[in-house]
């Protein structure tokens, strides 16, 4: 018998491959967000025609609850998830594009007011969410993931922080799940939490954007109250997620302090890397927009295109949650990221109300 | 010892992370829209 073991060659999937296998998922994301829009423009017509009592259901809400309904039944078919998976590159690009409906002046003065109220959410979620983890005896490196992605940014905190911290996957696919099931309920409950206090489109945006985990979820949330309250979550989630470098640095050098991950060589370098680029982007756009380098059309043109990218993400959404996946994750991290998030959720609210009151905004 | 061998295999592909494929596919298309090659986005 021969001594060498063949070891099967694994082929590099060509570049045009690869970008056709995402044409049948971004195809099925454009028609689940497109048959949203539909559905806004139809149903509310159809159901006052025929006298109906039925609640004004917007686009956002739709393309969620399409997506829900195809991913919690038939499931999405193998053919799709590539191109579904690129959610994330259009809800970035989104933001990159809705920079041009800020002017710097706007960024400056409520990015100053939202960097105060980030900085307090994340000490304050952290602290939480860390006695939480000890009360509920979790494994300390899940401790550390559940209380960076409820206090920073969700899924990518927890990606960023599981390979500076050599954390298990399944510690890190639990952490996942919590946030992720707790980003879909927060998406139903914040709307009306908001509409029962009458708080006001700026109150609202910001809080979103404080409480809420995950980007995409976050921006959902806020556009379903009002556009105005939609683009102040994303500008506050946006100032969290620029945190993500300076949490993840905090907690690497905690863990190799134990002994227990790789030390941070050039914390300079470790920081650019997992910081937000996009953020830069929304920046430069923004700046752009400030000294009129485009005209009033094209700034119209641009929030259309931004709505377009957003309409992709929110059909990604309800595509990607699945709640028998989450079930099997386990009843533990899921209670403490829930006692997490509903203390965090009253902690942010107070925050937001005190902050009007002091600031004005 | 790492040899010159070890290291070319050790070496990635150097890509864009998807945040800057983001940023890179949107400051095109706002070039674009202000070259004036798209005039109108409908909503």
């Amino acid at each position: 018998m021969a001594d060498t073991v063949a070891i099967p060659q694994v082929q590099p999937v060509q570049p045009a491959l690869r970008f056709l296998r995402i044409i049948p998922g971004v195809l099925l994301l454009a028609a689940i967000g497109y048959a949203g829009k539909l559905l806004e423009q139809n149903v509310g017509g159809y159901a006052k025609a025929h006298r109906w009592v039925f609640p004004n259901i917007e686009y956002v809400l739709w393309a969620i609850l399409l997506g829900l309904l195809i991913s919690n039944t038939v499931g999405v078919p193998e053919i799709f998830r590539t191109g579904v998976a690129t959610y994330e590159f259009w809800l970035k690009a989104g933001i990159v594009l809705l920079g041009s409906r800020f002017l710097l002046g706007d960024i400056l003065k409520l990015g100053g007011v939202s960097l105060l109220l980030v900085a307090i959410e994340i000490a304050g979620a952290i602290a939480f969410m860390t006695l939480l983890g000890r009360l509920f005896k979790l494994k300390p490196k899940l401790t550390t993931l559940l209380a960076v992605g409820s206090a920073v940014c969700g899924v990518s905190a927890i990606i960023a922080t599981k390979g500076a911290i050599d954390a298990d996957d399944e510690d890190s696919s639990f952490s996942i799940a919590a946030i992720l099931a707790l980003g879909a309920l927060a998406l139903f409950t914040f709307p009306l939490i908001g509409h029962y206090l009458h708080l006001g489109d700026r109150a609202y945006g910001i809080w979103a954007g404080l409480a809420v985990d995950n980007t995409a979820e976050a921006t959902a949330a806020g556009a379903l109250y009002s556009d105005a309250a939609g683009k102040l979550a994303v500008l506050v989630k946006s100032t969290r997620n620029a945190m993500i470098g300076f949490v993840v640095l905090a907690y690497a050098i905690y863990w190799a302090s134990q002994g227990q991950a790789k030390v941070v060589g050039n914390k300079a370098a470790f920081l650019w890397q997992k910081f937000p680029k996009f953020i830069l982007g929304f920046l430069l756009i923004s700046v752009l927009a400030t000294y009129q380098f485009f005209n009033k059309e094209q700034v119209g043109a641009l929030a259309n295109l931004s709505r377009w990218a957003f309409l992709l993400t929110f059909a990604g959404v309800g595509l990607r949650t699945n709640f028998r996946d989450m079930r099997k994750q386990g009843l533990r991290p899921f209670a403490v990221g829930a006692i997490g998030e509903v203390v965090i959720a009253v902690f942010t609210l107070g925050l937001v109300i005190g902050a009007e009151k002091l600031f004005g905004f | 010892m790492s040899t010159p061998e070890n290291d070319v295999q050790g070496k990635k592909p150097w890509r864009l992370s998807l945040d800057s494929w983001a940023v890179v596919v949107a400051l095109l298309a706002a070039l674009l829209v202000r070259a004036g090659v798209f005039k109108h986005i409908p909503w």
